[in-house]
Protein backbone atom coordinates (compact mmCIF):
# COMPACT_ATOMS: atom_id res chain seq x y z
CA UNK A 1 0.00 0.00 0.00
CA UNK A 2 1.36 3.50 -0.94
CA UNK A 3 1.76 5.93 2.01
CA UNK A 4 3.60 3.23 5.09
CA UNK A 5 5.42 5.44 7.61
CA UNK A 6 7.58 4.21 9.92
CA UNK A 7 5.31 2.90 12.62
CA UNK A 8 3.86 0.36 10.13
CA UNK A 9 0.70 1.61 9.65
CA UNK A 10 -0.60 3.17 6.67
CA UNK A 11 -1.76 6.26 5.61
CA UNK A 12 -4.95 5.68 3.92
CA UNK A 13 -5.76 8.01 1.02
CA UNK A 14 -9.15 10.10 1.32
CA UNK A 15 -10.27 7.25 -1.68
CA UNK A 16 -11.30 5.11 1.33
CA UNK A 17 -14.07 7.60 2.30
CA UNK A 18 -14.99 7.93 -1.46
CA UNK A 19 -17.92 4.85 -1.55
CA UNK A 20 -19.69 6.72 1.26
CA UNK A 21 -19.58 9.74 -0.34
CA UNK A 22 -21.03 8.43 -3.34
CA UNK A 23 -23.92 6.38 -1.48
CA UNK A 24 -24.76 9.73 -0.06
CA UNK A 25 -24.92 11.16 -3.20
CA UNK A 26 -26.62 8.88 -4.49
CA UNK A 27 -29.18 8.99 -1.51
CA UNK A 28 -29.04 12.93 -1.72
CA UNK A 29 -30.41 11.96 -5.34
CA UNK A 30 -33.19 9.55 -4.02
CA UNK A 31 -34.56 11.56 -1.82
CA UNK A 32 -35.05 15.12 -3.74
CA UNK A 33 -36.44 12.70 -6.64
CA UNK A 34 -38.89 11.22 -4.37
CA UNK A 35 -39.60 14.73 -2.66
CA UNK A 36 -40.77 15.63 -6.02
CA UNK A 37 -42.42 13.10 -7.30
CA UNK A 38 -44.84 13.43 -3.92
CA UNK A 39 -45.43 17.27 -5.23
CA UNK A 40 -46.41 16.66 -8.94
CA UNK A 41 -48.53 13.43 -7.85
CA UNK A 42 -49.66 14.70 -4.53
CA UNK A 43 -52.64 16.49 -4.09
CA UNK A 44 -53.08 20.21 -3.04
CA UNK A 45 -55.23 21.63 -1.08
CA UNK A 46 -56.17 24.96 1.37
CA UNK A 47 -56.34 23.57 4.96
CA UNK A 48 -59.31 24.73 6.92
CA UNK A 49 -58.07 26.00 10.35
CA UNK A 50 -58.71 23.07 11.91
CA UNK A 51 -56.58 21.21 9.97
CA UNK A 52 -54.05 23.15 10.29
CA UNK A 53 -54.05 23.66 13.98
CA UNK A 54 -51.80 21.36 16.02
CA UNK A 55 -52.67 17.82 16.51
CA UNK A 56 -54.01 17.52 19.72
CA UNK A 57 -56.40 14.39 19.70
CA UNK A 58 -59.45 16.31 18.67
CA UNK A 59 -59.53 18.89 21.19
CA UNK A 60 -58.72 22.67 19.53
CA UNK A 61 -55.30 23.55 20.28
CA UNK A 62 -56.01 26.83 22.99
CA UNK A 63 -52.21 27.82 23.35
CA UNK A 64 -49.19 27.20 21.79
CA UNK A 65 -46.63 24.30 21.81
CA UNK A 66 -45.38 23.85 25.46
CA UNK A 67 -41.97 25.87 25.34
CA UNK A 68 -40.97 24.64 28.57
CA UNK A 69 -40.46 21.09 29.69
CA UNK A 70 -38.68 19.11 32.62
CA UNK A 71 -35.44 20.68 33.68
CA UNK A 72 -34.09 16.90 34.15
CA UNK A 73 -33.88 16.46 30.19
CA UNK A 74 -31.16 19.41 30.13
CA UNK A 75 -29.46 17.49 33.13
CA UNK A 76 -29.44 14.07 30.91
CA UNK A 77 -28.01 16.42 28.50
CA UNK A 78 -25.18 17.90 30.30
CA UNK A 79 -24.38 14.62 31.89
CA UNK A 80 -24.19 12.58 28.59
CA UNK A 81 -20.96 14.96 27.71
CA UNK A 82 -18.79 13.33 30.78
CA UNK A 83 -19.58 10.04 29.21
CA UNK A 84 -19.33 11.01 25.74
CA UNK A 85 -15.62 12.80 26.33
CA UNK A 86 -14.87 9.73 28.12
CA UNK A 87 -15.88 7.52 25.60
CA UNK A 88 -14.07 9.48 22.82
CA UNK A 89 -10.51 8.96 24.91
CA UNK A 90 -11.71 5.77 25.13
CA UNK A 91 -11.00 4.37 21.45
CA UNK A 92 -7.58 5.50 20.57
CA UNK A 93 -6.59 4.11 24.42
CA UNK A 94 -8.40 0.76 22.71
CA UNK A 95 -6.90 0.32 19.88
CA UNK A 96 -3.48 1.15 21.13
CA UNK A 97 -4.02 -0.83 24.42
CA UNK A 98 -2.30 -4.10 23.56
CA UNK A 99 1.09 -1.93 23.21
CA UNK A 100 0.43 0.00 25.93
CA UNK A 101 -1.02 -2.96 28.43
CA UNK A 102 -0.59 -2.12 32.06
CA UNK A 103 0.90 0.92 31.79
CA UNK A 104 -2.48 1.89 29.70
CA UNK A 105 -4.70 -0.39 31.75
CA UNK A 106 -3.52 1.80 34.86
CA UNK A 107 -3.73 5.22 33.03
CA UNK A 108 -7.79 4.31 32.19
CA UNK A 109 -8.00 2.83 35.65
CA UNK A 110 -7.46 6.04 37.29
CA UNK A 111 -9.72 8.06 34.61
CA UNK A 112 -12.25 5.68 34.54
CA UNK A 113 -12.67 5.81 38.63
CA UNK A 114 -12.56 9.92 38.44
CA UNK A 115 -15.15 9.95 35.98
CA UNK A 116 -16.98 7.07 38.25
CA UNK A 117 -16.50 9.07 41.28
CA UNK A 118 -17.97 12.44 39.54
CA UNK A 119 -20.81 10.13 38.38
CA UNK A 120 -21.49 8.79 42.01
CA UNK A 121 -21.64 11.96 43.41
CA UNK A 122 -24.51 12.93 40.95
CA UNK A 123 -26.33 10.04 41.75
CA UNK A 124 -25.96 10.71 45.17
CA UNK A 125 -27.65 14.04 44.43
CA UNK A 126 -30.30 12.77 42.84
CA UNK A 127 -29.53 14.53 39.62
CA UNK A 128 -30.50 11.18 37.52
CA UNK A 129 -33.60 10.63 39.61
CA UNK A 130 -37.24 10.82 37.54
CA UNK A 131 -39.87 9.39 39.79
CA UNK A 132 -41.97 7.81 40.91
CA UNK A 133 -43.44 10.97 42.63
CA UNK A 134 -43.84 10.10 46.37
CA UNK A 135 -47.33 8.38 47.13
CA UNK A 136 -48.21 9.49 50.57
CA UNK A 137 -51.29 7.44 50.45
CA UNK A 138 -53.14 7.03 54.30
CA UNK A 139 -50.94 9.98 55.48
CA UNK A 140 -52.45 13.17 56.72
CA UNK A 141 -51.17 16.05 54.38
CA UNK A 142 -48.77 18.67 55.21
CA UNK A 143 -51.62 20.98 57.06
CA UNK A 144 -54.56 20.09 57.84
CA UNK A 145 -55.78 23.45 57.99
CA UNK A 146 -54.95 23.17 54.30
CA UNK A 147 -58.28 21.98 52.23
CA UNK A 148 -60.06 22.48 48.84
CA UNK A 149 -62.53 25.27 50.07
CA UNK A 150 -59.80 27.04 52.27
CA UNK A 151 -57.61 27.38 49.18
CA UNK A 152 -60.04 28.47 46.82
CA UNK A 153 -60.82 31.95 46.86
CA UNK A 154 -64.36 33.23 45.50
CA UNK A 155 -63.69 36.19 43.56
CA UNK A 156 -66.20 38.67 43.92
CA UNK A 157 -68.17 39.92 40.91
CA UNK A 158 -67.56 42.94 39.02
CA UNK A 159 -70.50 45.14 41.03
CA UNK A 160 -68.79 44.34 44.58
CA UNK A 161 -65.11 44.79 43.22
CA UNK A 162 -66.47 48.12 42.37
CA UNK A 163 -67.14 48.58 45.93
CA UNK A 164 -63.86 47.12 47.51
CA UNK A 165 -64.53 44.00 48.03
CA UNK A 166 -61.32 41.56 47.98
CA UNK A 167 -60.98 38.03 46.67
CA UNK A 168 -61.41 35.41 49.77
CA UNK A 169 -61.43 32.11 50.73
CA UNK A 170 -64.74 29.72 49.85
CA UNK A 171 -64.98 29.29 53.71
CA UNK A 172 -63.86 32.30 55.49
CA UNK A 173 -64.95 33.12 58.67
CA UNK A 174 -63.92 36.82 57.98
CA UNK A 175 -66.69 38.86 58.38
CA UNK A 176 -68.98 36.28 60.50
CA UNK A 177 -70.05 33.49 59.08
CA UNK A 178 -73.76 34.56 58.72
CA UNK A 179 -73.14 36.94 55.74
CA UNK A 180 -73.89 36.41 52.49
CA UNK A 181 -71.52 38.91 50.49
CA UNK A 182 -73.38 37.97 47.08
CA UNK A 183 -76.54 38.41 48.50
CA UNK A 184 -76.41 41.81 50.04
CA UNK A 185 -73.98 43.57 48.19
CA UNK A 186 -75.44 42.64 45.04
CA UNK A 187 -78.91 44.39 45.44
CA UNK A 188 -77.97 48.21 45.42
CA UNK A 189 -76.09 47.75 42.58
CA UNK A 190 -78.98 46.04 40.68
CA UNK A 191 -81.17 48.93 42.00
CA UNK A 192 -78.37 51.55 40.35
CA UNK B 1 -5.71 -3.31 8.18
CA UNK B 2 -5.47 -0.74 5.62
CA UNK B 3 -8.85 -0.24 3.96
CA UNK B 4 -10.26 -1.87 0.20
CA UNK B 5 -7.36 -3.16 -1.76
CA UNK B 6 -9.66 -1.57 -4.53
CA UNK B 7 -7.61 1.75 -4.57
CA UNK B 8 -4.14 0.23 -4.83
CA UNK B 9 -3.57 1.09 -8.11
CA UNK B 10 -5.33 4.33 -8.15
CA UNK B 11 -8.31 5.65 -9.65
CA UNK B 12 -9.46 4.65 -13.11
CA UNK B 13 -12.36 4.04 -15.42
CA UNK B 14 -12.48 0.23 -14.25
CA UNK B 15 -12.52 1.06 -10.45
CA UNK B 16 -15.07 3.83 -10.77
CA UNK B 17 -17.78 1.76 -12.41
CA UNK B 18 -16.63 -1.05 -9.73
CA UNK B 19 -17.63 1.63 -7.48
CA UNK B 20 -20.82 2.52 -8.79
CA UNK B 21 -22.05 -1.23 -9.18
CA UNK B 22 -21.26 -1.74 -5.31
CA UNK B 23 -22.46 1.58 -4.39
CA UNK B 24 -25.89 0.76 -5.92
CA UNK B 25 -26.02 -2.53 -4.76
CA UNK B 26 -25.51 -1.53 -1.41
CA UNK B 27 -28.22 1.39 -1.54
CA UNK B 28 -30.66 -1.45 -3.19
CA UNK B 29 -30.01 -3.96 -0.47
CA UNK B 30 -31.16 -1.28 2.55
CA UNK B 31 -33.90 -0.42 0.29
CA UNK B 32 -35.12 -3.75 -0.18
CA UNK B 33 -34.61 -5.04 3.47
CA UNK B 34 -36.25 -2.08 4.47
CA UNK B 35 -39.24 -3.16 2.29
CA UNK B 36 -39.03 -7.13 3.91
CA UNK B 37 -38.27 -6.02 7.21
CA UNK B 38 -41.66 -4.49 7.39
CA UNK B 39 -43.23 -7.60 6.30
CA UNK B 40 -41.42 -9.71 8.11
CA UNK B 41 -42.01 -7.83 11.35
CA UNK B 42 -45.92 -7.66 10.56
CA UNK B 43 -46.11 -11.28 9.54
CA UNK B 44 -43.98 -12.85 12.82
CA UNK B 45 -46.08 -9.97 14.98
CA UNK B 46 -49.01 -11.24 13.76
CA UNK B 47 -48.16 -14.92 14.11
CA UNK B 48 -47.07 -14.31 17.58
CA UNK B 49 -50.58 -12.58 18.27
CA UNK B 50 -52.58 -15.88 16.58
CA UNK B 51 -53.31 -13.76 13.31
CA UNK B 52 -52.73 -13.78 9.69
CA UNK B 53 -51.42 -10.48 9.30
CA UNK B 54 -51.31 -8.64 6.03
CA UNK B 55 -51.97 -11.32 3.30
CA UNK B 56 -53.34 -9.20 0.21
CA UNK B 57 -50.97 -7.08 -1.87
CA UNK B 58 -48.81 -9.71 -3.84
CA UNK B 59 -48.17 -13.16 -2.83
CA UNK B 60 -49.35 -13.78 0.16
CA UNK B 61 -49.09 -10.19 0.95
CA UNK B 62 -45.24 -9.39 0.33
CA UNK B 63 -45.92 -6.48 -1.77
CA UNK B 64 -47.76 -4.62 1.68
CA UNK B 65 -44.97 -2.41 2.00
CA UNK B 66 -44.21 -1.51 -1.17
CA UNK B 67 -47.86 -0.58 -1.68
CA UNK B 68 -47.74 1.32 1.10
CA UNK B 69 -44.84 3.45 -0.06
CA UNK B 70 -46.34 3.92 -2.89
CA UNK B 71 -49.58 5.49 -1.88
CA UNK B 72 -48.09 7.93 0.53
CA UNK B 73 -46.58 9.44 -2.36
CA UNK B 74 -49.77 10.53 -3.69
CA UNK B 75 -50.71 11.79 -0.17
CA UNK B 76 -50.47 15.52 0.36
CA UNK B 77 -47.44 16.94 2.26
CA UNK B 78 -48.72 19.20 4.72
CA UNK B 79 -47.16 21.82 6.92
CA UNK B 80 -49.02 22.82 9.96
CA UNK B 81 -49.45 26.64 10.29
CA UNK B 82 -47.19 26.35 13.82
CA UNK B 83 -44.52 24.65 12.40
CA UNK B 84 -41.20 26.14 11.87
CA UNK B 85 -41.61 25.34 7.79
CA UNK B 86 -37.52 25.18 6.62
CA UNK B 87 -36.52 22.79 9.99
CA UNK B 88 -39.63 20.75 9.12
CA UNK B 89 -39.12 20.14 5.73
CA UNK B 90 -35.61 19.23 6.81
CA UNK B 91 -36.17 17.01 9.67
CA UNK B 92 -36.42 13.87 7.86
CA UNK B 93 -34.23 13.78 5.13
CA UNK B 94 -31.65 14.39 8.09
CA UNK B 95 -32.75 11.62 9.76
CA UNK B 96 -32.52 9.80 6.07
CA UNK B 97 -29.49 10.30 5.33
CA UNK B 98 -27.63 8.87 7.95
CA UNK B 99 -30.04 5.79 7.96
CA UNK B 100 -29.25 5.03 4.97
CA UNK B 101 -25.64 5.79 4.38
CA UNK B 102 -24.67 3.45 8.05
CA UNK B 103 -24.59 0.17 6.11
CA UNK B 104 -22.25 1.16 3.95
CA UNK B 105 -19.69 -0.18 6.54
CA UNK B 106 -20.97 -3.57 7.13
CA UNK B 107 -18.22 -6.59 5.74
CA UNK B 108 -20.66 -8.80 3.91
CA UNK B 109 -17.87 -11.69 3.87
CA UNK B 110 -14.30 -12.13 2.00
CA UNK B 111 -13.09 -10.42 -1.45
CA UNK B 112 -14.13 -10.68 -4.29
CA UNK B 113 -12.39 -10.49 -8.10
CA UNK B 114 -14.02 -8.62 -10.99
CA UNK B 115 -11.46 -7.35 -13.71
CA UNK B 116 -8.24 -7.96 -12.01
CA UNK B 117 -9.14 -5.81 -9.64
CA UNK B 118 -9.94 -7.20 -6.11
CA UNK B 119 -12.25 -5.62 -3.57
CA UNK B 120 -14.27 -6.58 -0.32
CA UNK B 121 -17.77 -7.58 0.25
CA UNK B 122 -18.44 -4.22 1.98
CA UNK B 123 -18.88 -0.85 0.34
CA UNK B 124 -16.31 1.45 2.64
CA UNK B 125 -13.58 0.47 4.85
CA UNK B 126 -12.52 3.63 5.86
CA UNK B 127 -10.02 4.23 8.98
CA UNK B 128 -12.81 5.37 11.63
CA UNK B 129 -14.56 2.18 10.97
CA UNK B 130 -17.08 1.88 13.55
CA UNK B 131 -17.24 4.74 14.46
CA UNK B 132 -19.36 5.71 11.35
CA UNK B 133 -22.07 3.93 13.08
CA UNK B 134 -21.73 5.89 16.31
CA UNK B 135 -21.47 8.91 14.10
CA UNK B 136 -24.90 8.25 11.92
CA UNK B 137 -27.07 7.52 15.30
CA UNK B 138 -25.23 10.35 16.76
CA UNK B 139 -26.97 12.48 13.56
CA UNK B 140 -30.62 10.71 13.96
CA UNK B 141 -30.91 12.21 17.23
CA UNK B 142 -30.89 15.91 15.49
CA UNK B 143 -33.38 14.39 13.41
CA UNK B 144 -36.00 13.53 15.63
CA UNK B 145 -35.71 16.61 18.18
CA UNK B 146 -36.13 18.83 15.00
CA UNK B 147 -39.08 17.20 13.68
CA UNK B 148 -40.26 17.25 17.35
CA UNK B 149 -39.58 20.59 17.62
CA UNK B 150 -40.17 22.15 14.15
CA UNK B 151 -43.95 20.58 14.80
CA UNK B 152 -45.14 23.29 16.81
CA UNK B 153 -47.03 20.91 18.74
CA UNK B 154 -47.39 19.36 22.26
CA UNK B 155 -47.02 15.56 21.61
CA UNK B 156 -43.91 15.96 19.20
CA UNK B 157 -42.10 18.12 21.54
CA UNK B 158 -42.90 15.83 24.26
CA UNK B 159 -41.98 12.60 22.07
CA UNK B 160 -39.00 14.53 20.69
CA UNK B 161 -37.31 15.79 24.59
CA UNK B 162 -37.88 12.14 25.17
CA UNK B 163 -36.20 10.39 22.26
CA UNK B 164 -32.83 12.73 22.32
CA UNK B 165 -32.85 11.62 26.25
CA UNK B 166 -33.15 8.34 25.74
CA UNK B 167 -30.45 8.17 22.83
CA UNK B 168 -28.13 10.25 24.42
CA UNK B 169 -28.20 7.87 27.28
CA UNK B 170 -28.13 4.73 26.02
CA UNK B 171 -25.29 5.84 23.52
CA UNK B 172 -22.97 6.26 26.14
CA UNK B 173 -23.89 2.55 26.80
CA UNK B 174 -23.17 1.99 23.21
CA UNK B 175 -19.61 3.76 22.98
CA UNK B 176 -18.38 2.01 25.99
CA UNK B 177 -19.28 -1.67 24.96
CA UNK B 178 -18.01 -0.85 21.36
CA UNK B 179 -14.53 0.18 23.03
CA UNK B 180 -14.74 -3.42 24.47
CA UNK B 181 -14.91 -4.58 20.98
CA UNK B 182 -12.70 -2.39 20.05
CA UNK B 183 -10.21 -3.34 22.35
CA UNK B 184 -10.12 -6.62 21.81
CA UNK B 185 -9.90 -6.66 18.44
CA UNK B 186 -7.35 -3.64 18.46
CA UNK B 187 -9.09 -2.32 15.32
CA UNK B 188 -11.69 0.51 14.58
CA UNK B 189 -12.01 -1.83 11.06
CA UNK B 190 -14.72 -3.11 10.47
CA UNK B 191 -13.09 -5.83 8.13
CA UNK B 192 -9.96 -6.16 10.68
CA UNK B 193 -12.59 -6.76 13.50
CA UNK B 194 -14.49 -9.05 11.41
CA UNK B 195 -11.04 -11.09 10.46
CA UNK B 196 -10.24 -11.03 14.03
CA UNK B 197 -13.30 -13.37 14.88
CA UNK B 198 -12.55 -15.66 12.26
CA UNK B 199 -11.86 -19.31 12.28
CA UNK B 200 -13.95 -21.31 14.71
CA UNK B 201 -17.44 -21.41 15.21
CA UNK B 202 -18.72 -19.46 18.18
CA UNK B 203 -15.39 -19.83 19.69
CA UNK B 204 -13.10 -17.02 18.52
CA UNK B 205 -16.48 -14.43 18.28
CA UNK B 206 -16.36 -11.82 20.53
CA UNK B 207 -19.47 -12.32 22.45
CA UNK B 208 -17.26 -15.47 23.93
CA UNK B 209 -13.69 -13.46 24.20
CA UNK B 210 -16.13 -10.65 26.11
CA UNK B 211 -17.72 -12.97 28.14
CA UNK B 212 -21.29 -12.09 26.90
CA UNK B 213 -22.27 -9.18 29.12
CA UNK B 214 -21.49 -6.28 26.56
CA UNK B 215 -22.79 -8.18 23.85
CA UNK B 216 -25.92 -8.00 26.11
CA UNK B 217 -25.41 -4.67 27.11
CA UNK B 218 -24.89 -3.47 23.79
CA UNK B 219 -28.40 -5.26 22.00
CA UNK B 220 -30.28 -3.48 24.72
CA UNK B 221 -28.56 -0.48 24.27
CA UNK B 222 -29.23 -0.35 20.83
CA UNK B 223 -32.56 -1.41 21.05
CA UNK B 224 -32.93 1.72 22.79
CA UNK B 225 -30.88 3.54 20.66
CA UNK B 226 -33.59 3.02 17.90
CA UNK B 227 -36.45 3.06 19.97
CA UNK B 228 -37.60 -0.04 19.70
CA UNK B 229 -40.14 -1.70 21.57
CA UNK B 230 -39.50 -2.19 24.78
CA UNK B 231 -38.20 0.82 24.56
CA UNK B 232 -40.68 2.58 22.71
CA UNK B 233 -41.85 5.45 25.15
CA UNK B 234 -41.03 8.06 21.92
CA UNK B 235 -43.78 7.27 19.72
CA UNK B 236 -46.20 6.09 23.17
CA UNK B 237 -49.49 6.07 21.12
CA UNK B 238 -51.40 5.99 24.40
CA UNK B 239 -49.75 8.75 25.65
CA UNK B 240 -48.53 11.39 23.24
CA UNK B 241 -50.18 9.23 20.19
CA UNK B 242 -47.01 8.99 17.69
CA UNK B 243 -44.58 11.25 19.23
CA UNK B 244 -42.30 13.14 17.23
CA UNK B 245 -43.36 12.40 13.56
CA UNK B 246 -47.20 12.96 14.73
CA UNK B 247 -47.82 15.70 12.33
CA UNK B 248 -46.27 14.42 9.46
CA UNK B 249 -47.60 13.41 6.19
CA UNK B 250 -46.56 12.40 2.66
CA UNK B 251 -43.15 11.19 1.74
CA UNK B 252 -41.85 12.95 5.08
CA UNK B 253 -43.61 10.45 6.93
CA UNK B 254 -42.04 7.61 4.95
CA UNK B 255 -39.09 8.88 5.43
CA UNK B 256 -39.20 8.28 8.80
CA UNK B 257 -40.67 4.71 8.91
CA UNK B 258 -37.83 4.07 6.18
CA UNK B 259 -35.36 5.90 8.35
CA UNK B 260 -36.41 3.75 11.38
CA UNK B 261 -36.10 0.40 9.53
CA UNK B 262 -32.86 1.23 7.82
CA UNK B 263 -31.58 1.55 11.16
CA UNK B 264 -33.03 -1.67 12.15
CA UNK B 265 -31.41 -3.42 9.30
CA UNK B 266 -28.13 -1.40 10.12
CA UNK B 267 -27.84 -1.83 13.88
CA UNK B 268 -28.70 -5.91 13.37
CA UNK B 269 -25.86 -6.15 10.57
CA UNK B 270 -23.56 -4.53 13.60
CA UNK B 271 -24.61 -6.50 16.16
CA UNK B 272 -23.31 -9.56 14.04
CA UNK B 273 -20.37 -7.32 12.72
CA UNK B 274 -18.83 -6.57 16.43
CA UNK B 275 -20.47 -9.96 18.09
CA UNK B 276 -21.81 -12.64 16.41
CA UNK B 277 -18.44 -13.06 13.76
CA UNK B 278 -19.68 -10.91 10.83
CA UNK B 279 -19.96 -13.37 7.99
CA UNK B 280 -18.03 -15.94 9.63
CA UNK B 281 -19.17 -19.59 9.64
CA UNK B 282 -18.43 -22.99 9.14
CA UNK B 283 -17.41 -23.92 5.15
CA UNK B 284 -20.02 -25.59 3.13
CA UNK B 285 -17.79 -28.20 0.43
CA UNK B 286 -15.43 -26.51 0.85
CA UNK B 287 -16.40 -23.20 -0.06
CA UNK B 288 -16.44 -19.94 1.91
CA UNK B 289 -19.96 -18.58 2.27
CA UNK B 290 -19.61 -15.85 4.24
CA UNK B 291 -22.65 -13.61 2.60
CA UNK B 292 -25.12 -17.02 3.67
CA UNK B 293 -24.08 -17.18 6.51
CA UNK B 294 -24.65 -13.37 7.09
CA UNK B 295 -28.04 -13.69 5.99
CA UNK B 296 -29.34 -16.34 8.43
CA UNK B 297 -28.08 -14.69 11.34
CA UNK B 298 -29.41 -11.61 10.29
CA UNK B 299 -32.93 -13.43 9.81
CA UNK B 300 -32.15 -14.78 13.31
CA UNK B 301 -31.27 -10.80 15.07
CA UNK B 302 -33.78 -9.30 13.25
CA UNK B 303 -36.41 -12.07 14.82
CA UNK B 304 -34.72 -12.13 18.07
CA UNK B 305 -36.06 -8.50 17.92
CA UNK B 306 -39.50 -8.50 16.61
CA UNK B 307 -39.84 -11.71 19.03
CA UNK B 308 -38.72 -8.87 21.61
CA UNK B 309 -41.50 -6.44 20.72
CA UNK B 310 -43.94 -8.75 20.97
CA UNK B 311 -43.33 -9.79 24.26
CA UNK B 312 -42.45 -7.17 26.17
CA UNK B 313 -44.39 -4.28 27.60
CA UNK B 314 -43.07 -0.96 26.93
CA UNK B 315 -41.03 0.49 30.11
CA UNK B 316 -42.10 3.43 32.54
CA UNK B 317 -39.70 6.38 31.64
CA UNK B 318 -37.85 6.54 34.89
CA UNK B 319 -37.29 2.96 34.86
CA UNK B 320 -35.87 3.68 31.20
CA UNK B 321 -33.55 6.13 32.88
CA UNK B 322 -32.81 3.96 35.86
CA UNK B 323 -31.77 1.00 33.77
CA UNK B 324 -29.48 3.17 31.70
CA UNK B 325 -27.86 5.29 33.80
CA UNK B 326 -27.59 3.73 37.07
CA UNK B 327 -27.31 -0.34 35.74
CA UNK B 328 -26.12 -0.45 32.27
CA UNK B 329 -23.41 2.66 32.23
CA UNK B 330 -21.65 1.29 35.29
CA UNK B 331 -21.78 -2.39 34.24
CA UNK B 332 -20.41 -1.20 30.38
CA UNK B 333 -17.46 0.77 32.48
CA UNK B 334 -16.97 -2.07 35.00
CA UNK B 335 -17.14 -5.06 32.12
CA UNK B 336 -14.32 -2.72 29.84
CA UNK B 337 -12.04 -2.59 32.91
CA UNK B 338 -12.11 -6.12 33.37
CA UNK B 339 -11.59 -7.04 30.36
CA UNK B 340 -8.95 -5.21 29.88
CA UNK B 341 -7.58 -6.42 33.04
CA UNK B 342 -7.71 -9.71 31.41
CA UNK B 343 -6.17 -8.79 28.29
CA UNK B 344 -2.97 -7.34 29.92
CA UNK B 345 -2.25 -10.64 30.46
CA UNK B 346 1.56 -12.01 31.44
CA UNK B 347 2.23 -14.79 29.96
CA UNK B 348 5.09 -16.90 32.26
CA UNK B 349 6.25 -20.22 32.63
CA UNK B 350 4.62 -22.36 35.83
CA UNK B 351 1.47 -23.76 36.79
CA UNK B 352 -0.82 -24.28 39.48
CA UNK B 353 -3.69 -21.90 40.92
CA UNK B 354 -1.00 -19.58 42.23
CA UNK B 355 0.27 -19.41 38.77
CA UNK B 356 -2.94 -19.05 37.08
CA UNK B 357 -4.12 -16.24 39.32
CA UNK B 358 -0.93 -14.42 38.99
CA UNK B 359 -0.95 -14.44 35.62
CA UNK B 360 -4.36 -12.67 35.32
CA UNK B 361 -3.39 -10.42 38.43
CA UNK B 362 -5.20 -7.71 36.78
CA UNK B 363 -8.32 -8.86 35.34
CA UNK B 364 -9.15 -10.41 39.10
CA UNK B 365 -7.91 -7.06 40.43
CA UNK B 366 -10.36 -4.85 37.93
CA UNK B 367 -13.31 -7.37 39.23
CA UNK B 368 -12.72 -6.49 43.14
CA UNK B 369 -12.45 -2.92 42.06
CA UNK B 370 -15.59 -3.28 40.21
CA UNK B 371 -17.34 -5.06 43.41
CA UNK B 372 -16.24 -2.06 45.45
CA UNK B 373 -17.25 0.78 43.25
CA UNK B 374 -20.87 -0.87 42.58
CA UNK B 375 -21.27 -1.03 46.74
CA UNK B 376 -20.55 2.79 46.25
CA UNK B 377 -22.64 3.09 43.84
CA UNK B 378 -25.67 1.31 45.25
CA UNK B 379 -25.12 3.52 48.04
CA UNK B 380 -24.75 6.58 45.91
CA UNK B 381 -28.46 5.47 44.49
CA UNK B 382 -30.14 5.11 48.39
CA UNK B 383 -28.46 8.61 49.45
CA UNK B 384 -30.10 10.17 45.94
CA UNK B 385 -33.03 9.16 46.10
CA UNK B 386 -33.59 10.35 49.62
CA UNK B 387 -32.09 13.46 48.93
CA UNK B 388 -35.08 13.97 45.66
CA UNK B 389 -37.52 12.70 47.87
CA UNK B 390 -38.84 11.57 44.86
CA UNK B 391 -38.86 7.69 45.58
CA UNK B 392 -39.21 6.94 49.28
CA UNK B 393 -37.87 4.04 50.39
CA UNK B 394 -39.56 4.38 53.71
CA UNK B 395 -43.24 4.55 52.30
CA UNK B 396 -44.63 1.21 52.21
CA UNK B 397 -46.95 1.87 49.69
CA UNK B 398 -44.40 2.82 47.00
CA UNK B 399 -43.64 -1.17 46.90
CA UNK B 400 -46.85 -1.99 45.90
CA UNK B 401 -47.61 -0.11 43.36
CA UNK B 402 -46.02 3.01 41.51
CA UNK B 403 -47.64 5.85 40.27
CA UNK B 404 -46.54 9.23 38.95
Amino acid sequence: MAGLVPGGTSIEGVEQYLPILLLLVLVALFSIGSAAASRVLGPKRRPTAAKAGAYESGIAPRYRAASRFSVRFYMVAMIFIIFDIEVIFLYPWAVMYHQLSTFGLAEMGTFAAVVFVAFAYLVSHGALDWGPGVKRGGRAPLSLSRSTTSTVRRVPRPAELAQGAQPRPVDSTVGGASERPGVRVSEPARTA
Amino acid sequence: MSGDPLFANGLNLAVWVILVVKVVAVFAIVLLSVLFMIMYERKVIARLGVRYGPNRAGPNGWLQSLADGTKLLFKEAFTPKGADKVVYKIAPYLMLLPALIAFAIVPLGGHITIAHHTTELQLADPQWGILFLLMTSGVAVYGVMMAGWSSGSKYPLLGSVRASAQMVSYEAVLGLTTATAVLVTGSLHTSAIVAAQHGGFLYHWNIIHTAVIPFILFSVAITAEMTRAPFDLVEAEEEISGGYNLEYSSVDFAWFYLAEYAALITNSAIIITLWLGGPDGPRIAGHSIGPVWFIIKMLVVLYIFVWIRATLPRLRYDQLMDLGWKRMIPAALAMLMIIAGFQATTTTSGSGIAHYLAERKWGFLAIVASVLLYALLTRAIEVGKQATGLDDPTDAHHKVGGQI
